[in-house]
């Protein structure tokens, strides 16, 4: 008797002590985009998109109905500088009404500034922070604010992160920009052999954003850009290309080649024990997607010579890639470190220091091998002879 | 507590039976017929439905005989054409001789057609019989009287039970008659192995309960132990077989069931012939099984008629309906209100935007739609069926449209109650337990999320490990684990494949032996 009149007051107090973190759903702001910049003062400034649920149930239905104008907005972006990330993050409440939940970040944006400072800052904090969603798309702003990215409102999405994940998720058929996860970024940045690249946006008006290209960086820190077609080498070079169309040049018209598959093989040459060069061996396969031109792909020698140009095409942006990042911008962002330290480490262990500067002086050879499989379901060209 | 309780009960029921009983037990029957008739008058005072008559003839009228009954409860045609036709035939021709002193003798064995003829010598049995259906005959000077078995067949004809319905196989239910029961079963085992024994329990009522079991087949410790149980029933009145449930369970403070209760025919032959015990009681359709097993809920008879593919399926989706049934309005809860980073961000905006302006939190929420829904169940079953109709409709229009329309509760949470709803009837034999555990879960899960609902659930896994229903696990074949006996639960063998009896039931030398046995005539009829 004694022992079950123990329990229940056991019991009792179970219940006195539940419930400290049960929250509502409706007592949250769900955050679904996140930037993060310095102002000229070098104070930070986080940025936060909070979707409004019954804005965007409110404004897809009536997409679907009647296509009236809307009263509220699906989402709002809200501003504040603080010290640190997380100060101002905390400190935000001052204008913002609910917990903040991070879980659902869809994308987060640095600003250009920001990254020329150094990520780590912000990588810290979202590393330690439980809350913090690993899969979200990180992008680094260029030419504008996080503040003004996270602002435009597109047609395309009720949510404006959601659209930006779009852009760049479906990098796996166009191969212009990386896709960068945030739980990868916690990864790589420990990695003293392979330098961080992240995709890059910019705003093109207030509806729409562009993600094309990439930032490089060197120890953490923003030091140049590749554009869309040396996005594309560098992706050729670190073998993430899935899918992705070349145009080339004929004489009498273009080609576009669309890329199926793609293997790259990167290696270190040694000699004397000291890396002589870098060679990277690439085979691809592709079909032909569009064909303006005179001549009829009948035989195999036709063949073989757009083979042959869709090889010089890739391996010139390959160089392009190559050249930038190492007469500019001195950063191995290939991750051939990572293959002098799988197979020399003895060497890895004395130029791991200065490897990014040895690296810039090596010279390359780029060897790409590409393949046509099918010209599509007609042979001859749609334009009739003159 | 409750052993202060059932003591103090147990001390009123003895006062009350002291005074009531007016029997005066063993008294050998008189041998004079008008003091037979004296104290039958004395017992049936006051009992307008008490009939006797007396037939006086012969010769010198020196034949008396006594008929008593009750009216209405015997067949009077069958009582004037089995009994009072042939006596008076046999006595009013005068060439037929006849002794004085051998007149009982005679109608016993010649005179009297029916062939449900017993001998009484007490006075106790012969009112029994009287107040069971029988007609008693007293002849003058006779120790003994007869019994002789008239009894109208009154009551319900045997039609397709309503609590369950199968699709396949047979559709013939019990009724409340106990020999019809018994004549149901018998017509499906054509066996003398099936045993019947009659066990009158009840001061006030003198019920008659019958076990029924196969002899060789079902456990003869589980028999032994069911028929111990019954014995030690002390009570005035048996009405059905759930007070008989309520004394012979196992495990009295334990929400699921342990006696296995059933109105088919055909699940309770197929149940006896997997070694359980029966139990029938006069007056109710509703026939116990015993042991029972936690399977069981999943199981129906339909399984056993169509493949086996589809029965497995239909078994998965079963177990899958009793999770969701007990789980769901918990899961949701804790949920929303606790673990926001596992849903989907597309889901989290749905559940967000449905949960917007509602003014209770996600635990009252569900809580009004779940009491809503169960006063309606309850209602349902409790109404005349002609008002059933409006009930549902005003049910469908309150639960569903109006209280989201009111922004009571959200649309999703009426979701969640009716899919909870629908996957609680799946499982008739634990309604009653998922209901009640379902609200428990709902509490914990609004104080401590997921790790409140893991903590329960193991409570009730640790709890269903340790019931045993007569001795058998109830978690059989799972805990203990018993492999040959698992192709007959989640996943079902064919029926071919099911050689052997479940294990547990079976006596150490029979479960062989069957096994074979099936398995020869399985090559017989092959050949």
């Amino acid at each position: 008797m004694k022992i079950s009149k123990l329990a229940f007051v056991f019991l009792l107090s179970l219940l006195m002590v539940g419930c400290w973190d049960n929250t509502d759903l409706v007592d949250i702001n769900i955050v679904t985009g996140l930037g993060i910049d310095k102002d000229e003062d070098g104070k930070i400034v986080v940025t936060v998109q909070i979707v409004e649920p019954a804005a965007v149930h409110l404004t897809s239905s009536s997409q679907a109905g009647s296509g009236g104008s809307s009263q509220t907005k699906p989402v709002y972006v809200m501003s504040y500088k603080g010290e640190t990330i997380y100060d101002a993050l905390i400190s935000m409440k001052a204008i913002v009404d609910k917990r903040l939940f991070l879980s659902t970040n869809q994308i987060l944006i640095l600003g250009e500034r920001f990254c020329k400072d150094g990520i780590d800052e912000a990588l810290d904090f979202l590393h330690r922070n439980y809350q913090s969603e690993y899969r979200a798309d990180v992008l680094v702003a260029r030419g504008t604010k996080p503040e003004e990215i996270l602002k435009i409102q597109p047609d395309m999405d009720a949510i404006p992160a959601m659209y930006i994940k779009g852009t760049a998720e479906n990098t796996v058929i166009r191969a212009k920009v990386e896709q960068k996860k945030l739980i990868e970024l916690f990864k790589e940045i420990k990695n003293e052999a392979k330098q961080i690249t992240i995709g890059q946006i910019t705003k093109v008006d207030d509806k729409t954003v562009k993600t094309e290209g990439i930032a490089v960086f060197r120890d953490g820190k923003l030091v140049g850009w590749l554009d869309q077609y040396q996005t594309r080498g560098y992706l050729f070079v670190t073998d993430k290309v899935d899918n992705t169309v070349i145009s080339i040049q004929i004489p009498n018209g273009k080609i576009a080649l669309e890329i199926k598959q793609s293997n790259a093989k990167r290696e270190v040459k040694f000699k004397n024990g000291k890396p002589e060069r870098l060679s990277i061996d690439i085979r691809l396969e592709g079909n032909i997607g569009e064909y303006i031109g005179k001549e009829i792909l009948s035989s195999p020698d036709d063949i073989y010579k757009i083979e042959k140009m869709l090889s010089q095409a890739v391996k010139k942006e390959v160089t392009m890639a190559l050249e930038k990042t190492q007469k500019d911008y001195s950063s191995d962002i290939f991750g051939f470190g990572e293959l002098v330290h799988k197979y020399h480490p003895q060497y890895w262990k004395k130029a791991a220091k200065q490897w990014n500067d040895i690296f810039s002086q090596l010279p390359t050879d780029v060897k790409v091998d590409a393949k046509i499989r099918r010209s599509g379901l007609i042979k001859s060209p749609m334009k009739k002879d003159d | 507590m409750f052993k202060r309780i059932r003591k103090h009960l147990g001390r009123e029921k003895q006062e009350n039976n002291s005074g009531t009983v007016p029997m005066n037990a063993d008294d050998p029957l008189p041998q004079s017929i008008d003091k037979v008739k004296e104290k039958l008058e004395e017992f049936f005072s006051d009992c307008s439905d008490y009939i006797q008559r007396e037939i006086v003839c012969g010769e010198d009228n020196d034949v008396r005989i006594l008929v008593a009954h009750i009216d209405g409860f015997v067949d009077k045609k069958v009582l004037n054409q089995d009994i009072i036709r042939p006596i008076l035939d046999y006595f009013s021709c005068s060439d037929r001789p006849y002794r004085a002193k051998y007149v009982y003798q005679l109608v016993k064995s010649c005179i009297i057609s029916n062939n449900e003829i017993e001998e009484i010598e007490s006075m106790r049995q012969a009112v029994y019989r009287i107040v069971s259906g029988d007609a008693i005959l007293f002849v003058n000077g006779s120790k003994r009287a007869l019994a002789v078995g008239v009894k109208s067949p009154h009551g319900r004809q045997v039609a397709e039970p309503d609590t369950e319905v199968s699709i396949r196989g047979s559709r013939e239910g019990f009724v409340e008659n106990l020999s019809t029961n018994m004549i149901l079963i018998r017509k499906r085992i054509k066996n003398p192995n099936l045993k019947f024994e009659i066990i009158q329990l009840g001061t006030q009522t003198n019920t008659d309960i019958c076990l029924c079991y196969i002899k060789g087949i079902a456990n003869d410790e589980i028999v032994n132990e069911v028929r111990r149980r019954i014995m030690k029933i002390k009570t005035d009145a048996i009405l059905d077989t759930g007070y008989i449930e309520q004394y012979i369970t196992d495990n009295r403070l334990t929400l699921f069931p342990l006696v296995g209760n059933s109105e088919k025919c055909d699940k309770l032959v197929s149940k006896l012939l997997e070694g359980r015990v029966a139990i029938l009681c006069d007056g109710t359709p509703y026939v116990l099984t015993l042991p029972y097993l936690l399977i069981e809920a999943l199981q129906t008879s339909d399984d056993y008629y169509d493949h086996a593919f589809f029965a497995t399926f239909m078994r998965l989706l079963r177990l899958f309906a009793l999770f969701i049934s007990t789980l769901l309005p918990a899961l949701y809860v804790a949920l929303v209100s606790f673990h926001h980073i596992v849903i989907p961000f597309k889901l989290i905006i749905t559940l967000a935007a449905s949960r917007q302006g509602i003014p209770f939190s996600p635990f009252v929420e569900a809580l009004l739609m779940i009491m809503a829904f169960e006063f309606l169940r309850e209602a349902g079953v409790r109404m005349p069926k002609t008002v059933g109709q409006a009930l549902s409709i005003v049910g469908a229009i309150v639960l569903g449209e109006a209280s989201v329309a009111a922004g009571i509760a959200s649309n999703l949470m009426v979701i969640i109650v009716a899919i909870t709803a629908i996957c609680s009837f799946i499982t008739p034999p634990l309604i009653r337990v998922t209901m009640l555990l379902r609200f428990v879960f709902l509490i914990i899960a609004n104080f401590f999320g997921f790790l409140g609902i893991s903590l329960i659930a193991v409570v009730v896994i640790i709890h269903l490990c340790k019931l045993r229903s007569f001795g058998i696990p109830y978690m059989t074949p799972f805990s203990p684990l018993t492999i040959s006996d698992l192709k007959d639960t989640v996943i079902m063998a064919p029926i071919w494949a099911m050689i052997t009896r479940p294990r547990l039931m079976l006596q150490g030398d029979t479960q062989n032996t069957m096994g074979t046995k099936r398995q020869e005539v399985n090559k017989i009829s092959e050949d």
